[in-house]
């Protein structure tokens, strides 16, 4: 994936300069989840956002300063059984530093900034154990005031992927299940990227 | 009743109250996220292939005192011996025998997972500093849905040192999360099988709610 090109001006332009070992991209989330009664209905998860550190989330976010938070609505159940299909929810991002979060008041997740709105295309949870399984979806970035610090080239596609589980002493009261999961593009974000004299005079040709 | 462990900072609130009793169903949690490896590769499993994850904590509880900005927690799962594959209602399911988790705190902040573990980083920057915790896997359960490209674990564990615990304790601790592979879209570093994303839960079986003589004198009386 590229946001920029770099062009190197070296004497061999021939030879493309391989990427350079990066950290792992992510946003890392940990929320609670209402699952939906029927098929129709909607699931919707809260959740926090934590720094992932080593691993880096795919754009700059100041956890020191403001809380992220991740929220899933919207997101219908189209097909029930094991696995579920679900489809057209809104994942969204919001960044605040004034009031924590808290599962008792759902309202706490979704003030602040919507830095990221995406659309959950596709979802499916899949249940391994009564009270163990996982999911996992596609988002495509369509808004948000930071939606512009992903190339457009590089804002769809991103894997929803998160543990489940439905035990009493990891459910907050009033939810169903606890998710543990990320969401990342499925190539690091980069700042720039090398390329051979040929490789840009291509992109000039089409 | 058992009595499992006490989180240092509340040590302190609970000298005061002497008559402290344990609340029931009460857990303290470290999120963590890593990558692991198995010999030979995941999937398939292999009887007598060995799991290694090596991960690093992005939240824990406020009760364990732990500042992620200055400290690390890394964990460092080990000796987990595959018993093969299994279907599991159309799913794949693998136990696993054996094996311990241990925490370690560590103010370096160094760990790095590097490529193709094991290496000069992994799991060598995940075993350094002070031990949190230690624990043998008593279960260990790892899932995958049948394309095999994403799935879950869980596993339950005794207690048996670190800084957190004052004691054994027997099935005191629950691990749970997702399990990832490139195929499902998870990035992974080079030589590295699964993406892990987890949750560490300990009980909390002692804490500092307060009690009436009446019901002290009852814990006695029992």
């Amino acid at each position: 994936m590229k946001t920029r090109i770099l062009v190197l001006l070296v004497a061999a332009a021939s030879v493309v300069v391989p990427m350079t070992a990066q950290a792992q991209q992510l946003f890392d989330f940990n929320g609670q989840t209402d699952l939906p009664d029927m098929v129709g209905s909607d699931l919707t998860m809260y959740s926090r956002m934590f720094d992932a550190s080593p691993a880096v989330p795919p754009i700059p976010l100041d956890f020191a300063n403001f809380e992220f938070t991740l929220v899933v609505t919207g997101l219908e159940l189209v097909t029930d059984g094991n696995p579920q299909a679900y489809a057209g929810g809104t994942v969204i991002i919001y960044q605040d530093d004034a009031t924590a979060a808290d599962y008792a008041n759902t309202g706490t997740f979704t003030d602040g900034t919507a830095i990221l709105v995406g659309s959950l295309v596709s979802l499916n949870r899949t249940m391994f154990t009564s009270s163990l399984g996982s999911v996992l979806g596609t988002v495509d970035w369509t808004g948000g005031t930071r939606l512009d610090d992903i190339a457009p080239e590089d804002q769809d596609g991103w894997a929803f992927l998160s543990g489940t589980i439905n035990r009493a002493d990891s459910v907050e009261p009033g939810f169903d299940e606890a998710w543990d999961g990320k969401v990342e593009p499925q190539e690091p974000i980069v700042d720039d990227e090398a390329t051979s004299w040929g490789s840009v005079k291509a992109l000039f040709s089409r | 009743m058992k009595r499992a462990f006490v989180p240092k900072v509340l040590v302190g609130a609970l000298l005061p109250a002497l008559f402290a009793v344990p609340a029931l169903g009460q857990v303290y949690s470290v999120d963590y996220l890593g990558y692991a490896w198995e010999t030979g590769g995941i999937l398939p499993s292999d009887a007598g292939d060995e799991l290694v994850i090596v991960s690093v904590a992005d939240y824990v509880d406020p009760a364990f005192g732990v500042d992620l900005g200055t400290d690390e927690l890394t964990f460092h799962v080990y000796g987990l011996v595959s018993g093969g594959e299994a279907d599991f209602f159309g799913n794949t399911m693998i136990n696993y025998a054996g094996g311990y988790l241990e925490i370690y705190q560590d103010p370096t902040r160094n760990a790095d997972w590097g490529v193709n573990p094991p290496n000069a980083t992994a799991p060598g920057s995940f075993t350094e500093g002070s031990l949190f915790f230690r624990g043998a896997f008593t279960a260990f359960t790892l899932f995958f849905d049948p394309s095999g490209s994403y799935g879950s674990f869980e596993g339950t564990l005794d207690g048996l040192a670190g800084s957190i615990i004052d004691d054994v304790c027997s099935d005191c601790v629950y691990t749970w999360g997702g399990a990832f592979t490139l195929d499902a879209g998870a990035q992974i570093p080079q030589g590295y099988d699964l993406q892990i994303d987890g949750v560490f839960e300990i009980d909390a079986a002692v804490s500092s709610e307060s009690a009436s003589w009446g019901s002290v004198k009852a814990l006695f009386n029992n």
